[in-house]
């Protein structure tokens, strides 16, 4: 009895991390769009540097989910901007000190905000870099005093309360701006049919169309201060470790490494590594090894099939027997099927966001989703092919003497297989494509480039995941068309019509 | 004690009443062809005995004792059963069909081998035929299947619900033959349930006459023949034996 408490003592200590720095594991999570996986790129690299193992779970749904990861301590790490906390996530009704801000999600969530990594991530006014040296225009006030210019601004920006209509009675511009969409304003620029528009001041694409950015003199727009945000929890190294990240990361810098990944498909880690040994912070003096394409391929197939199968196993372990009992039980019968098809209804990325609270991030919530997923395909063939058998049969089976269970297990449940085989087929590749948006919450799998590719809006990309998960649903087809044949008897398949 | 009893027995669905106080015995060892115009309520009257029907009033004794409700696959096993449209499994083969219930018994597989050759060969099926499934026999083929099936056990009584309903006139005479042939070499009390009288007098020692829902007549081949004790009997017979 006391090995077995001691034993279970140390389960239960293996689980809390309580380990020494070298053996423990950092999840440093981030959000999916460039910036976001860069910067976590940084910090993952700075900590594995430091001797850390570090687990990354990149590209979460969004700023919720990412901030719910961390209280939750399913994430111990993860980079956030002052602006985006208090708006977003506190809903400030002012603005705040960097300091203040530090204190009320230390006091509110107990998490700390760590020093700002140095650059501001916000809106910009920008103009052609040329234009700008023929006008002398240095700051946004310059502005007012050259009304000839034409104004372009994307709808979000013209519509923002904290966007042009404040930017305008702040600057006292008296322009009229037209609106245009967000890719097409640089072009119109490089094309000298515009002459301003509105950025986001850490754009990669600022280097590669020449623009130049004015200062905001009149401090209008708030402060997106990138920061790395960590769990007050967490190991005390980490935040000494991200410390050294303070104030090291200029404007220019982060767009230039921005520019690497957008324009020149550099990937994040390498565009990280690229910056971190440029700026002295590696001790080990390790060059940066981009992994192997096909190893992460296959390894993504891998967590793609764990994640499929595990739920499409635990949705046939529930979903027959509830099936066999629907078609016992007509009682049942009705409100199962609803509850079932309920679960249907719900957009796969609403189920996967409710499943965070219940289980974090990673492959659990995902796993959990996509059970329910799978649960009407084979509860409804389950019960509908027991519904169809030949009453003749039925009767006969009990005439002759067979006990419910002896009917089940020899007549009903064989009878029933190719259809029950058909559901968990369909199930099988819904998963499989569902199980793509698990990558959202952090589960990995082939969802894994579709999520950075949509972020980066790289087609290549998206596809390095589509393509194997569409070929993964044909093969899965093929596996149990073979599987049927094995199990069952020709002439009870149903042949495809001539 | 005879082996099957119906005591008093009325059988209601809702208002509809399908049997009107059935007091019948059968006599052990011998087939009783059970009669009638369709609704009359013969099948009814065949459930009764193997509880696939519960009776609204009076009791059914099988085996000396009435049937307990509780306990009816115990009771069914010793009660052959074999319907029109047959009912073969389809997913099992021939042989899998007529030993799956033996093999449910964990009878010795040699002792099950045996008895299925022995029932194949009373039919005239050729061994070859074990491994077949029903879709790939004829109708008369499975119809004998369907028997070997219901007899697989020995059972001491067979209840056949139009049998050999859905076969062809060459194919029936043939089935019929088989079974006159069976029931000489393993005597055992059967219950025969069909709506053709020709049939009824060339398999069945004694016959019984239902009406909608009524016991008109019960007795040997020949007593009722000769002495139909109703009007209605009279027609009945005339009508069927007449073309």
């Amino acid at each position: 009895m006391r090995t077995l408490t001691i034993f279970l003592i140390a389960v239960a200590l293996s689980g809390t991390r309580a380990f020494a720095a070298s053996d423990q594991t950092v999840v440093v999570g981030s959000k999916r769009f460039n910036e976001g996986y860069i910067l976590a790129e940084i910090i993952a690299q700075v900590l594995e540097d430091r001797g850390f193992r570090v687990e990354r779970r990149f590209g979460l749904g969004g700023t919720l989910i990412c901030f719910e990861a961390l209280t939750n301590g399913n994430i111990d790490v993860y980079p956030e901007y002052s602006g985006t906390l208090a708006e977003a996530i506190l809903r400030l009704p002012r603005r705040v000190s960097y300091a203040e801000l530090r204190d009320i999600v230390k006091q509110r969530f107990d998490v700390d905000l760590l020093d700002a990594f140095g650059f501001s991530n916000t809106y910009a006014i920008a103009l052609d870099r040329g234009l700008a040296e023929q006008r002398g225009l240095q700051r946004i006030s310059d502005l007012a005093r050259h009304p000839d210019l034409r104004f372009g601004f994307s709808h979000e920006f013209l519509n923002r309360h904290d966007g042009w209509p404040g930017l305008a009675r702040a600057y006292e511009l008296a322009v009229r701006p037209v609106g245009v969409e967000h890719g097409l304003a640089y072009k119109a620029i490089r094309e000298s049919k515009l002459d301003v528009t509105d950025v986001y001041s850490t754009d990669g694409d600022i280097a590669k169309f020449n623009l130049f950015l004015l200062e905001d003199d009149k401090h209008y727009f708030p402060q997106y201060l990138a920061a790395p945000l960590v769990r007050a929890a967490a190991d005390g190294r980490i935040k000494e470790i991200l410390d050294e990240l303070a104030g090291a990361i200029t404007d220019d810098q982060i767009r230039e490494l921005n520019a690497m990944v957008v324009v020149e498909g550099t990937s994040f880690a390498a565009a990280a590594h690229h910056f971190l040994s440029g700026a002295g912070l590696l001790t080990s003096g390790r060059p940066h090894v981009e992994k192997n394409k096909w190893t992460i391929l296959v390894s993504r197939t891998g967590t793609h099939l764990k994640l499929t199968l595990v739920a499409l196993v635990a949705g046939m372990i529930v979903a027959i027997p509830c099936g066999i009992l629907a078609y016992r039980i007509r009682a049942i019968s009705r409100p199962v099927m609803y509850v079932a098809g309920l679960l249907q209804t719900i957009p796969s990325i609403a189920l996967l966001a409710f499943m965070i609270p219940l289980f974090g991030i990673g492959a659990k919530p995902a796993i959990a989703a996509l059970f329910l997923y799978s649960l009407l395909p084979i509860l409804r063939n389950t019960a509908a092919a027991l519904y169809s058998i030949d009453p003749v049969l039925k009767k006969v089976s009990v005439g002759i003497g067979m006990t419910a269970w002896q009917r089940l297990r020899y007549v009903e449940l064989p009878l029933a297989a190719p259809t029950i085989l058909a559901g968990v087929k369909t199930a099988a590749v819904i998963n499989i494509g569902t199980a793509t948006l698990a990558a959202f919450i952090g589960a990995g799998g082939l969802g894994e480039p579709i999520v950075t590719g949509l972020a980066l809006n790289d087609t290549s990309l998206i596809l390095e995941g589509a393509v194997p998960a569409a070929l993964l649903a044909i093969l899965t087809e093929w596996a149990f068309e073979g599987l049927e044949k094995l199990m069952i008897p020709a002439h009870l398949l149903q042949k495809p019509a001539e | 004690m005879a082996q099957i009893t119906l005591e008093n027995i009325s059988k209601f669905y809702g208002d509809q009443q399908a049997l009107d106080d059935i007091d019948l015995t059968f006599t052990d060892d011998v087939t009783t062809a059970v009669v009638g115009p369709s609704g009359s309520g013969k099948s009814t009257l065949l459930q009764l005995i193997n509880g696939l029907e519960i009776p609204s009033r009076g009791t059914a004794l099988v085996f000396g004792k009435p049937i307990d409700y509780q306990r009816l696959p115990e009771l069914r096993l010793r009660l052959g059963y074999a319907v029109q449209g047959v009912g073969l499994f389809p997913h099992l083969t021939v042989e899998a069909n007529i030993t799956l219930l033996a093999r449910l018994a964990k009878w010795d597989p040699e002792r099950i081998k045996a008895r299925a050759g022995e029932l194949m060969k009373l039919v005239t099926l050729p061994p070859a035929y074990m491994e077949r499934y029903p879709h790939e026999l004829s109708g008369g083929e499975q119809q004998r299947v369907g028997l070997c099936r219901a007899m697989m056990l020995n059972p001491q009584v067979l209840l056949l619900d139009e049998p050999f309903g859905a076969l062809d006139p060459m194919t029936r005479t043939e089935v019929q033959r088989e079974f006159l042939h069976l029931q000489r070499s393993e005597a055992r009390t059967v219950v025969l349930v069909t709506h053709d009288l020709r049939e009824a007098l060339k398999l069945a020692e004694r016959l019984v006459v239902l009406d909608r829902g009524r016991l008109l007549q019960h007795g040997t081949r020949d007593e009722i023949l000769e002495n139909p004790a109703h009007g209605f009997v009279r027609s009945f017979f005339q009508s069927q034996l007449e073309d």
